[in-house]
C-alpha cells in the first residue's frame, strides 16, 4: 500500500530518539500544505506507536509505515 | 490426529503467544495495571521498586573505585537497588532482542549532549527527591509518603519548562538534531534480526539462572529481586511505558494516554502497598523520604527539565538503553555520576540536609483511611484532567 508512494517532503530523523522525531514532524507537518504526503525516516521503535496517535489526534492521515535497510519510512497526509 | 499433527498444533500455539507478546504493541493501560501490580509483588517479596538507588550505588562504587570516596558502598551484586535496576536493564535488553527492536542507534552530537545534560539534572533531582520517577513519585506516593506528591508536582512543572526548552531549540537550533545514517554498512554481514529472538531468549534464560545461583548463595531476596527488575524490563519495553510521555504528552500533543496509565498504575499500587502497610507486614517508614517539601518539589522540577531533555527518565533511561539508544546510554551513566555526587554533598551539609525537608508519611496525619482516599482522588483529577485536556488542548503549548 505505501510503496507506490512519492512523498512532497522527506523527513530524516534516523538515529533521533522519542520525541525528538514526533517534535520535527509537528513543526514540518505546519509547514506543509493540504493532500501534500510527508515521508518520515526513523530508527526509534517508538516513533512506531508515536507518530499514529500523534497523527490520529492533529486530524491528519496516517498513510502507513515500510521497513527498509536498518529504519523505517512513515508516511503522513497533510489535512 | 496423528503424533506430527499434535507437533504441528502445539508449535502453532508456541508461535501464535511468541507474536502476540513480541510483535504486537500492547496497550499502555496494560502496562499501567501489569506495572502496579509487579510493583506490589516487589514490595511483598523484598523491597518496594526504585532505579535512582541502583544508579546511586553504581555512582558511589565508581568513585569508591577511583579514591574519591573512603567509603565502601554495598557491593553492585548484591545491593538490592543495584540488583533491580540490573534487572530492568537485562529485561529491557532481553525484551527488545526477542521482538527484534534491539540495535545500537547513534545520535547527533547535540543530542548526545543532551543525554549527558539530562542525566546530570535528574541526578541533582533525584538525590534532592530521595529518588528518580520511580523511588520519589511512584513507589513514595504508593508508601503514602506526602513528598510523592510534592515531586509529582514538580515533575509536572519541570516537564513544561523542558518542552519549552526542546521547542526553543528546535527554532534555534535546528541542525542539532538532524537525522541522518549513523550505521556502518558491512557487506555480507551476518542477518542480526533472525537471530535477535534466540538471544533474547538466552538473556532471560540467563537471569533465570543467576536468580538460582543467588538462591544457591543464601541470597533468595536479591535474586527474586533480579527476576521482579526483570519483568519489569520487559513490561515496560512491551507497553513502551514511558513517565516522561506522561508528564510531557499533555503539554506537547494534547495526549493523556499515558497520564491515564500512571494514574491507574499508581493506584493499584498505592492499595498493595496500604494494604502491606497497615497490616504491618512491612514497616511504615518505607519509602517516605526526607523530602517533603523542598526536596520533592524544588527535586521534582530538576529531574522534570532533566527527563525530557534526555528524552528518558530514571526507568525509561535505563530501559532504552538497554534497547540500544547510545544518547539514554549516557544519561544513564551520568544520572549516575551526579546522583552520587550530589548526595554526598547533601549528606556532607547540615543545613542542605534540614533544606530537604521532613518525613512525612500521610496515615501519621490523616490516618489510613483518608490517605488512601486523597490519593486516589488525586489519581482520579490527574486521570480527569488530561482527558479533559485531550479534548480542549487547554494545556496543549504550541510551537
Amino acid at each position: 500500500m505505501v510503496d507506490d508512494i512519492t512523498p512532497d517532503e522527506t523527513l530524516d530523523c534516523r538515529g533521533l530518539s522519542c520525541p525528538m522525531p514526533l517534535l520535527k514532524t509537528k513543526k514540518a507537518v505546519g509547514k506543509m500544505k493540504s493532500g501534500q504526503i510527508l515521508e518520515i525516516l526513523g530508527t526509534d521503535p517508538g516513533t512506531k506507536n508515536d507518530l499514529p496517535s500523534f497523527t490520529k489526534r492533529a486530524g491528519h492521515e496516517y498513510l502507513g509505515e515500510k521497513d527498509d535497510d536498518g529504519f523505517i519510512r512513515f508516511y503522513i497526509k497533510i489535512k | 490426529m496423528n503424533h506430527t499433527d499434535e507437533k504441528g498444533v502445539f508449535a502453532g500455539i508456541l508461535n501464535r503467544g511468541y507474536h502476540t507478546i513480541f510483535y504486537e504493541n500492547w496497550p499502555v493501560w496494560l502496562g499501567g495495571l501489569l506495572i502496579g501490580i509487579t510493583s506490589v509483588i516487589t514490595f511483598a517479596w523484598a523491597r518496594p521498586w526504585g532505579v535512582a538507588g541502583g544508579l546511586k550505588n553504581w555512582g558511589d562504587w565508581f568513585f569508591n573505585l577511583v579514591g574519591l570516596y573512603e567509603y565502601k558502598p554495598t557491593s553492585p551484586m548484591v545491593s538490592t537497588s543495584s540488583i533491580l535496576t540490573f534487572g530492568l536493564l537485562w529485561g529491557s535488553f532481553g525484551s527488545s532482542l526477542m521482538s527484534k527492536q534491539f540495535s545500537i542507534r547513534m545520535a547527533p552530537p547535540l543530542e548526545l549532549l543532551k543525554g549527558i545534560v539530562g542525566g546530570i539534572l535528574m541526578g541533582i533531582g533525584a538525590a534532592m527527591a530521595g529518588g528518580c520517577n520511580v523511588g520519589g513519585f511512584y513507589s513514595a506516593i504508593s508508601a503514602l509518603s506526602s513528598s510523592g506528591i510534592a515531586m509529582m508536582i514538580g515533575l509536572i512543572m519541570g516537564a513544561y519548562l523542558g518542552l519549552r526548552y526542546l521547542y526553543w531549540e528546535l527554532e534555534h537550533l535546528p541542525t542539532g538534531s538532524t537525522g541522518g545514517d549513523r550505521t556502518e554498512k558491512k557487506e555480507n554481514r551476518l542477518d542480526w534480526l533472525a537471530v535477535e529472538p534466540y538471544l533474547g531468549a538466552l538473556v532471560f534464560v540467563a537471569a533465570i539462572i543467576y536468580a538460582w545461583l543467588f538462591s544457591r548463595q543464601a541470597y533468595s531476596r536479591v535474586g527474586g529481586l533480579l527476576l521482579c527488575g526483570s519483568a519489569f524490563g520487559l513490561i515496560i519495553q512491551r507497553t513502551r511505558f514511558c513517565f516522561v510521555r506522561g508528564f510531557r504528552d499533555p503539554f506537547m500533543t494534547g495526549n493523556g494516554e499515558v497520564t491515564r496509565g500512571i494514574a491507574i498504575s499508581v493506584v493499584i499500587s498505592m492499595l498493595g502497598f496500604a494494604a502491606l502497610k497497615w497490616t504491618g507486614l512491612r514497616g511504615e517508614g518505607v519509602y517516605v523520604p526526607q523530602a517533603f517539601w523542598f526536596g520533592g518539589l524544588v527535586g521534582g522540577i530538576i529531574f522534570g527539565i532533566g527527563m525530557v531533555i534526555a528524552g528518558g527518565c530514571g526507568s525509561g533511561s535505563v530501559w532504552r538503553a538497554g534497547e540500544g539508544h547510545v544518547k539514554l546510554m549516557l544519561a544513564v551513566i551520568f544520572f549516575a555520576l551526579s546522583t552520587s555526587l550530589f548526595k554526598a554533598l547533601i549528606r556532607s551539609s547540615r543545613g542542605l540536609n534540614a533544606l530537604m525537608g521532613q518525613r512525612v508519611f500521610l496515615p501519621d496525619y490523616l490516618t489510613y483511611k483518608w490517605s488512601i482516599i486523597l490519593v486516589i482522588l488525586i489519581m482520579f483529577a490527574y486521570y480527569l484532567a488530561s482527558t479533559w485536556n485531550e479534548e480542549t488542548d487547554k494545556f496543549t503549548v504550541e510551537m
